[in-house]
């Protein structure tokens, strides 16, 4: 089966999910799919980098406190308050970034899992805002502009978060392939080389750094209006090893391999919890037997059945 | 002017003094080749000349520009271009990618067209699409060239550019990077440990020991030079 | 209240913390001397030892019980990991797959403590014989801290002369410079590490141990722990087992009068000191291996 084929039937497929599936089952796969943009932004950083971030839950948390505080205290319609969420995501990710990047290796990873630290312990510090350990509840989904709402009802949302996926796939994969994208290649294969070249090693990294935290804020936003609540678990440094779990299980700097990642994590979970509550060990497990043995994660896995086919 | 002018450079490794005050002076379009015994600080000059190295004393003057302590990123903007003693390349891009990264850096809109000019040059054009780490180590040399000279610099710095190659690929190096030089406003420094490289390119040498200049001048009267024929040539040539 | 009394026992604070601090960061920075791996798992192997303890005293009833059970089978499991997982991957080119393996092992092993343990914190009863305070210059200072700052300089200085005099630390200290070297003089080199690493998470485990009267064990107490380790270790020299000392000293006392004077912002205080040390040798890891 070429991959056009397989493209057009997972189109097909995802966009008439609503209406073949029950409800319960939808707010699984809405889930899903917020996962999936989250992985695929880490992904930014881990895959195309080589920058592993042990903090990305500062990012999905920033996301979803922000538009959590913003829609709650603010009368915006949600769309308006999403984007405003990724932006004080973005703005706040800079300083981060740029600290961050000054170092790789353990190092970057340490700094930005202090970052992710930080933000939680921010949360208990400041809960007359943020609600301590209750978190921020009933955030509404407010109409509008121009009075649009179909986004208010779970399907209308989940075809929002379909179009946030596409739409920052999209965008992503164009940054990755274009001139920005070579360079970043550059870093990966040899970043001594690339700065002898005449780039700017550290303004490249932080900018993807950047864009990973814009990504990831918009999953968290994305996520907060749906479940209508912001909680500190978000912020928990676990939240930030699940997800680098799903970008490497999945298939790291693919942008696709990590969303594979990120629905066959919520799958398992879904099937597993239901049989045993052994399950987030195994995740970790499988994890381990990722690194050591398919390096390429799920997609390279099927890039290489596909090729011997 | 000259294009590149080192005043007093001192670089240290704790009680090493691996490049001690040297002067050196490049002029525009000259060929000049640094040479010296191991461990004379060659390498070391260069990496003080990029910035991968910062020196603990003296300057570094481009263009007439105070270049000292730039970052490394910014001198190559300047329009320095260096190749590396243990050969750099990106291995899992392809030839062509290689050259083109280093074209974008310098001239984005057309750095498709200019890599392959590089290439051409080069005669790896039959390599564009085959990934760098499955050349031969002559080609690769090569391939960094490439990447060196698609950078569109004023000076080209290369650290033992035929370094592990064959007679052959030697003698080919040498030929395409005469047809370079002579073909482009180009000002070249060159390390070099072959002696019949050097004479073939070299308008001037100049010649380190232990991290001093010894001598510089003309290849015949360096040859001459009984203080070089000491330190280096060993008498036994 | 006599100011030099206050200090001194803020001191003396500064110094049991370092104490338990020392425990973590010693196993870490040894680990790294000899395998050049940073173990991001030192955090949660922490933790479990602080849970594998509080279960041992409750069983026994003995404190010291928990001192000798919790290090021995956490190292134990220390170094079925590094047998396991470590040892396969050493000649990888790309460092990533340790640190991703490391960070493996600290999910997994939280994972089981939640789910074996539950989400509440356990407690630890201060053992009786050191129970109560101590009047030092009219200022009371618990027995329990000073039992700390003991241990932690009685460890120290074994561990010191251990490495310095002993054949053993002798093998040690060589794998470290030169594991090549010492591997065609014949020595079984795997066997040192996995000894080292073992050794490192019993470390660790005690000094979770040794926490535990103190914080409690709770979810979560192995990520901050974790970057104390590696900021100690940061500032003593990745590798260096005096510099340890040294770091945990400092950082102790960081924390001990930051506590004081910025109250909540003291966890600010310590990523503030992380920063720093960052800054200034961005190289962190790499800048030692130069």
């Amino acid at each position: 089966m070429s991959w056009r084929l397989a493209l057009a039937l997972v189109a097909g497929v995802a966009l008439l999910v609503p209406f073949v599936v029950p409800q319960y089952s939808l707010t699984v796969i809405v889930s899903a799919l917020i996962f999936s943009l989250f992985a695929m932004s880490l992904d930014l950083m881990v895959g195309y980098c080589r920058l592993y971030s042990f903090g990305h839950a500062a990012a999905y948390g920033l996301g979803a406190y922000c538009a959590a505080l913003i829609l709650t205290h603010l009368q915006v319609p949600l769309v308006i308050g999403i984007a405003l969420a990724v932006l004080v995501t973005v703005a706040i990710a800079v300083p981060i970034a740029w600290i961050c990047t000054r170092s790789t290796g353990v190092s970057f990873a340490m700094l930005t899992l202090a970052f992710a630290q930080l933000g939680y312990a921010m949360l208990f510090r400041f809960r007359e805002l943020t609600g301590g350990s209750d978190g921020v509840v009933g955030i509404p989904r407010p109409p509008g502009p121009f009075g649009i709402d179909w986004f208010q009802g779970k399907t209308g949302y989940y075809y929002l978060v379909l179009a946030c996926l596409l739409g920052s796939y999209l965008a992503c994969r164009a940054i990755m392939r274009s001139n920005f994208g070579a360079v970043l290649a550059g870093i990966r294969e040899n970043e001594a080389k690339t700065l002898s070249l005449g780039y700017n090693t550290r303004a490249y990294k932080t900018a993807t750094v950047v864009l990973s935290y814009g990504v990831g804020g918009l999953a968290g936003a994305l996520y907060a209006g749906f479940a209508g609540y912001a909680s500190p678990e978000l912020f928990f440094w676990l939240t930030s090893g699940h997800v680098l779990i799903m970008v490497v299980v999945g298939g790291a700097g693919t942008l696709v391999g990590p969303m594979l990642g990120a629905l066959f994590f919520v799958f398992l979970e879904h099937q597993l919890s239901q049989v045993t509550d052994l399950w987030p060990p195994i995740f970790g497990s499988i994890f381990i037997a990722f690194v050591m043995f398919f390096p390429g994660g799920i997609l390279g896995l099927l890039r290489r059945r596909h090729a011997a086919a | 002017m000259p294009l590149l002018e080192c005043k007093g450079l001192t670089r240290r490794f704790g009680a090493l003094i691996a490049v001690d005050a040297v002067d050196m002076r490049l002029e525009p379009g000259e060929i000049r080749a640094v040479i010296g015994p191991n461990g004379a600080g060659k390498s070391t000059l260069f990496n003080l000349i990029t910035s991968v190295l910062k020196p603990h004393a003296g300057e570094v003057v481009f263009a007439g520009e105070n270049i000292t302590g730039f970052p490394v990123y910014r001198v190559a903007r300047k329009g320095i271009a260096r190749t590396f003693q243990r050969c750099h390349i990106f291995p899992a891009l392809s030839a062509r990618e290689n050259v083109r990264l280093a074209a974008q850096a310098r001239d984005a809109r057309r750095a498709a067209a200019i890599a392959d000019e590089a290439l051409e040059h080069l005669r790896l054009t039959r390599f564009a699409d085959i990934s760098a780490d499955t050349l031969s180590h002559g080609d690769q040399r090569l391939l960094e060239v490439a990447m060196a000279i698609a950078q569109k610099p004023r000076l080209l710095m290369l650290d033992e550019p035929t370094q592990g190659l064959s007679l052959e690929e030697t003698d080919r190096a040498v030929q395409i990077l005469k047809a370079m030089l002579r073909a482009g406003d180009l000002s070249v420094l060159l390390v070099e440990h072959d002696m019949e490289v050097v004479f073939k390119l070299a308008d001037n040498i100049t010649v380190l020991h232990r991290g001093r200049v010894i001598a510089d001048g003309a290849p015949a009267a360096v040859k001459a030079d009984a203080a070089v024929r000491s330190a280096y040539l060993g008498g036994a040539d | 209240m006599n100011f030099a009394s206050f200090i001194l026992a803020q001191c003396l604070g500064a110094l049991s913390q370092a104490a338990v601090l020392f425990f973590i960061a010693c196993g870490l920075t040894l680990i790294f001397g000899i395998m050049r791996i940073v173990n991001f798992a030192h955090g949660a192997i922490f933790m479990l030892g602080a849970y594998v303890g509080c279960t041992a005293a409750a069983l026994s009833g003995s404190f010291v019980a928990a001192l000798i059970v919790a290090p021995l089978a956490v190292g134990a499991i220390g170094m079925a990991f590094e047998r396991v997982f470590l040892r396969p991957l050493y000649g990888r080119r790309d460092g990533g797959a340790h640190l991703l393996l490391t960070f493996g092992l600290a999910v997994v092993l939280s994972e089981l403590v939640r789910i074996v343990w539950g989400a509440q914190p356990k407690s630890l009863a201060t053992p009786e014989a050191l129970l109560g305070i101590v009047m030092i210059l009219e200022q009371p200072f618990p027995i329990y801290r000073l039992f700390l700052i003991g241990l932690g300089l009685a460890a120290g200085i074994a561990l010191w002369q251990f490495l310095e005099r002993t054949r053993a630390g002798l093998l040690i200290r060589a794998v470290s410079q030169n594991s090549e070297m010492v591997h065609a003089l014949g020595t079984d080199v795997d066997l040192v590490r996995t000894a080292v690493f073992g050794f490192g998470c019993a470390m660790a485990a005690l000094g979770g141990v040794l926490a535990a009267p103190l914080v409690t064990a709770f979810l979560g107490m192995g990520a901050n722990v974790v970057i104390d380790a590696f900021v100690i270790v940061i500032i003593g020299g990745m590798g260096s087992f005096l510099g340890s000392i040294i770091g945990s000293v400092l950082v102790g006392f960081v924390q001990v009068f930051g506590a004081y004077y910025f109250q909540d912002l003291a966890l600010a205080l310590m990523y503030l000191l992380m920063l720093i040390v960052l800054v200034a040798r961005p190289g962190g890891l790499l800048g030692k291996e130069e």
